[in-house]
């Protein structure tokens, strides 16, 4: 399945198909690098880079993203740590009421963002998690948490029970078989609810926009929003800090997609 | 966790709203409740909200001006004032379309700043929830003011907020292109339909305006619908399919783009910037990018009307500045302090001068014409320009979703202007 | 630690011996013996520490929020409330009213199409791209990593930029086909009330592919390769082994991926407002768009609560739907 017969061919219509799908990107770096913010005859090719966009966006927007990068580091971490035992909870333990955590956890996905951020507000406010990197870490995790739940649960399914049996013949105890045996065997369905969580999070905006009011703690995505005010549209700054919001989380996305490549665990056939 | 706990927690700062909370219950029992259950999650993470303890001689002001050159110029304008009065500013600018959710936010909170600058359409319905000061009680001075700008300020008789400096808009018409074609600039509709189809030619569209699906396309709508004698109170009449058939016919004949239904007022400038528009509907904000456009020359002329016997109807643009009730008395009469240097004549004419707006006095005209003699055709239009929210108040909102959805029905060819009307008056 | 295989054979024994100098590693053979209901209540505790924490997140993140809401659509819930914290009880006067709206039919219309029409685009290309993707060849892991880029991009700066890929008169994608004489003159994709539903789901499909192949990927990974090579000896064609194996294998992924993209899709809000702002004329209004419209720009927070509340109900029947799919089996 694995072995092609023309792999130049498959390169090739790998390259094609990354082509179509990234133009829209690459019209976004073209336009971060196009003298004067040029917007309705935005030439093909940056034949004349003009980087000043990119100083802008420096200038104003570093901070901005060392805040995001804190923030969905964080979130990764904290739902990774709730999500992946409890799907492995769901998965092994046959619970009677199991299913309507589940259930719960799939209601959460339907419930539009900004329901939660207003409720949150009035929470934050009281107990001053407003304008902090806690804050936004536990708010975005909304998006975490249930996802990696779900995700692990599913990616997990063909965990076989066998393999912890073993674990607790050895003698370790739950904690112990679940550290040492479960989570090698599941690192591809926890890299990529991590990933996701990652992009999540990275990406989120209305938690940004709800749960922030200072310059101090202000995700990237808000600075990108507050160029695009009514009055001032300088779009050559704001694609240059769109790309370089995007290339933190390329960087972690190459090294991470290299794990989940290498991550084929094959469980066991049943 | 990229935090770890901090060596030395400072324990939380309840956000308590400031002392003598005129909202007795202090806390709805809804947030105690939730923050019972949360605190113990925030008693691991020390942080600081914005609503901490604010010094007695600080105040806290919260507008949308969260780009430059606005940010620097207003940010100017009030600290000048704050010194004046000898009192520390702290401030917050929140991006325009989230102003109102964070107002309602910090209304629900308890955590109002002391001075708030609100857009003028919205004043009347945070006016209505009497969480506004009016101006009298405090003592800020509201004598001297254009008609319409105290409209838009006063809610029931009261005045609750001003709006120091107004914009309107107008017709920016593209010189050369003018020439080219030896037209005189239009004054009425029907020449405006002539020049249209005329500066019509291959990549370049007549006109460009925004019509939207938002208020920004109602806003650009409303001096058609006005200066032909339509009422907001009820929309669909004759006058108003008028305005209505005016403008979609640019569309219909091709002197407009389809897109018009997309845009927003800055596409609509940069159309006109690319020269992909001969004419635009704008307003004065746009000056400080256009000015700086080389090769661009541009006249702006009144927005015509439909029968030169009509008078123009600007709708009249721009922020208002109020006083948040929060109870605490003594930050109160500070922030009336602040607001009535801020509101002063020099105050109010360096701002028109740097932000291209038009001074809300009459009395200031002369001065602030002397500064800037290209804004004459604003400076003109704003002694008759009316507020959105003068007729119908708090329920301006719905009339304007029923305006812009009547536009995108006609615009798009649904409906024929009066049935868009009618279809769209069902939503009022 | 790039490519250690991780025991890719079918073994029962833990990974190599972990001497951590942790707790000296009895072999025992047999499992100390516990009575069945000490047993029983060992896991119940087990299960308790893995699951609570997350069950305390959900509710204090997610129910708190949720009820509220639904509360908020029983009440006359204005701008004035946030400020009085008075709300009059409705009763069921905001459905009503809601659902004897015209805007409402059409939104709800539009609904339906753009998340049926989103997800079979976002299923069928993602699923697509994930077998494709999982050949080895020349650069396929460099290509794949770059399928998710689209997801780097905050939603407001990617609607910014279709809307002027997409502009009628001086967009790129109509200039290339002007540019090769398919079209005379520019399709109005976002400005036609025919158009622009199709566009903002083409549109939503390209945010939404990164996820579908990424996932279902992932999937694909965990299907042991022996299966396939039983198959091959058998001599089964390549459409035969995916409708035998990968697909029942995938099965448990597919659902997730499915029910997740409804419920997502179901929600989507950015990308609409950023590209038509519901128009032309409310062609794409859709449910999320209505609610968030209602509440934030007419400020009736109570109607607003009553759209999303119907909204979060369509995405419930989903859910049965799922869990009733994947009712796991009585016995391993």
């Amino acid at each position: 399945m694995n072995t092609v017969r023309h792999p130049k061919l498959n390169t090739a219509m790998g390259l094609v198909i990354i082509i179509v799908l990234l133009f829209p990107i690459y019209w976004m770096v073209n336009a971060s690098l196009q003298p004067g913010g040029a917007t309705v005859d935005t030439a093909w090719l940056p034949l004349n880079p003009d980087l000043s966009g990119y100083r802008t966006a420096l200038d104003e927007q570093g901070g901005n993203l060392m805040t995001s990068l804190m923030v969905a580091l964080g979130s990764v971490v904290l739902s990774l740590v709730i999500a992946v035992p409890a799907a492995y909870a769901l998965v092994q333990f046959r619970l009677r009421w199991a299913d309507y955590l589940l259930f719960a956890v799939l209601i959460s996905q339907m419930i539009p963002g900004i329901v939660i951020a207003n409720a949150l507000y009035n929470v934050y406010a009281e107990i001053g998690l407003l304008n902090s990197i806690p804050g936004l870490i536990l708010a975005d995790s909304t998006s975490g948490i249930p996802f990696a739940i779900l995700i692990c649960r599913a990616l997990m399914g063909s965990l076989p029970p066998a393999l912890v049996e073993a674990a607790h013949v050895d003698g370790a105890g739950p904690v112990r078989a679940f550290l040492s045996v479960v989570v090698p065997v599941s690192r591809n369905a926890i890299i990529t609810s991590g990933l996701f969580t990652f992009l999540f999070t990275w990406s989120d905006f209305l938690f940004a926009l709800t749960l922030t009011t200072t310059e101090e703690v202000r995700p990237v995505t808000l600075g990108i929003y507050n160029y695009l005010g009514a009055y001032v549209n300088d779009w050559s700054s704001v694609m240059a800090t769109a790309v370089l919001a995007s290339l933190p989380a390329l960087v972690l996305l190459v090294v991470a997609q290299k794990y989940v490549a290498a991550g084929a665990t094959g469980g066991a056939v049943k | 966790m990229p935090r770890h706990l901090p060596a030395a927690p400072r324990g939380i700062h309840r956000g308590a709203p400031s002392p003598g909370n005129s909202r007795t219950s202090g806390l709805s029992r809804r947030s105690v409740l939730a923050a019972g259950l949360l605190a113990p999650a925030a008693a691991l993470l020390t942080s600081c909200g914005d609503s901490g303890r604010v010094p007695a001689n600080t105040l806290r002001v919260m507008d949308s001006y969260s780009n430059d050159p606005d940010y620097g110029i207003i940010g100017g304008a009030l600290e000048d004032a704050a010194d004046r009065v000898g009192v520390k500013l702290q401030r917050v600018a929140v991006s325009g379309q989230s102003l109102i959710q964070r107002v309602l936010q910090q209304g629900s909170s308890g955590t109002l700043p002391d001075i708030l600058m609100l857009d003028n359409p919205d004043l009347q319905q945070i006016a209505a929830t009497t969480a506004l000061r009016s101006f009298d009680e405090l003592g800020i001075p509201t004598e001297g003011y254009h008609d319409g700008v105290l409209q838009a300020g006063t809610y029931e008789g009261d005045v609750y907020g001003v709006v120091p400096t107004v914009n309107t808009i107008a017709l920016f018409c593209n010189t050369a292109m003018f020439q080219e074609v030896g037209l005189d600039y239009p004054r009425t509709w029907d020449e405006l339909r002539g020049c249209a189809a005329e500066l019509t030619a291959d990549g370049r569209f007549g006109i460009a305006f925004c019509g939207n699906a938002t208020y920004e396309g109602t806003w650009q709508f409303l001096p058609f619908f006005w200066s032909n004698g339509a009422d907001e109170r009820s929309i669909a009449t004759e006058e108003a399919a008028e305005a209505l058939g005016l403008v979609s016919g640019f569309v219909q004949d091709g002197s407009a783009s389809s897109s018009v239904l997309n845009w927003g007022q800055a596409d609509v400038k940069d159309q006109f910037v690319a020269e992909r528009a001969a004419m635009m509907v704008n307003g004065p904000w746009q000056l400080p990018e256009l000015s700086g456009i080389e090769d661009l020359e541009y006249e702006i002329v009144m927005l015509p009307v439909r029968d030169s016997a009509q008078a123009p109807v600007a709708p009249l643009g721009g922020e208002a500045w109020t006083v948040p009730a929060t109870g605490d008395s003594a930050k109160e009469e500070l922030a009336a302090a602040v607001l009535t240097e801020f509101l002063s004549d020099e105050s109010i004419l360096s701002m028109a001068e740097q932000r291209f707006t038009v001074p809300g006095r009459p009395a200031l005209t002369e001065a602030y014409l002397q500064r800037r003699p290209d804004m004459d055709t604003f400076v003109d239009l704003i002694p008759e320009a009316r507020a959105r929210t003068a007729q119908l108040g708090e329920n301006w909102p719905t009339t304007a979703t029923a305006l812009y959805t009547a536009l995108q029905l006609a615009l798009s060819g649904q409906a024929d202007p009066a049935e868009a009307l009618d279809q769209a008056e069902e939503y009022v | 630690m790039s490519t250690t295989d991780v025991h890719a054979h079918r073994t029962t024994t833990p990974p190599a011996d972990r001497a951590t100098g942790g707790g000296a590693q009895v072999t025992a053979v047999r499992p100390p013996r516990i009575s069945a209901r000490g047993r029983a209540w060992r896991q119940r505790l087990v299960a308790t520490l893995f699951l609570g924490p997350a069950v305390i997140y959900m509710v204090l993140f997610f129910g708190y929020p949720v009820i509220q809401n639904l509360i908020m659509g029983f009440q006359h819930y204005t701008i004035t409330t946030f400020f009085t914290d008075e709300a009059p009880w409705a009763g069921w006067a905001n459905y009503t009213e809601v659902l004897g709206s015209p805007l409402f039919r059409t939104a709800l219309a539009n609904t339906v199409i753009f998340t049926v029409g989103s997800i079979l685009g976002q299923f069928v290309l993602g699923l697509g791209l994930a077998l494709f993707f999982r050949r080895r060849f020349p650069l396929s892991g460099a290509l794949r990593s770059l399928i998710l880029l689209p997801w780097l991009i905050p939603l407001i700066v990617a609607s910014a930029v279709w809307k002027w890929l997409l502009d009628t008169d001086s967009g790129a994608l109509n200039r290339v086909l002007m540019g090769s004489g398919l079209i005379d003159s520019g399709i109005p994709w976002l400005s036609s009330t025919d158009l622009a539903l199709f566009t903002v789901i083409v549109v939503n499909i390209w945010i939404g592919i990164p996820f579908n192949a990424v996932i279902l990927h992932g999937g694909l990974q965990t299907i042991p390769q022996e299966l396939y090579e039983a198959g091959s000896i058998d001599g089964t064609s390549r459409w035969q082994a995916f409708r035998h194996i990968t697909w029942p294998m995938l099965r448990p992924v597919v659902s997730v991926v499915l029910v997740l993209g409804v419920v997502y899709t179901l929600k989507v809000l950015d990308i609409i407002l950023g590209l038509t702002g519901g128009g032309p004329a409310n062609a794409t209004q859709t449910l999320a768009t209505q609610a968030y419209q209602l509440s934030f720009a007419t400020f009736d927070f109570g109607q607003g609560a009553a759209v999303s509340n119907i909204l979060i109900l369509i995405s419930l029947l989903f859910a049965v739907i799922y869990l009733r799919l994947n009712r796991r089996p009585v016995d391993e």
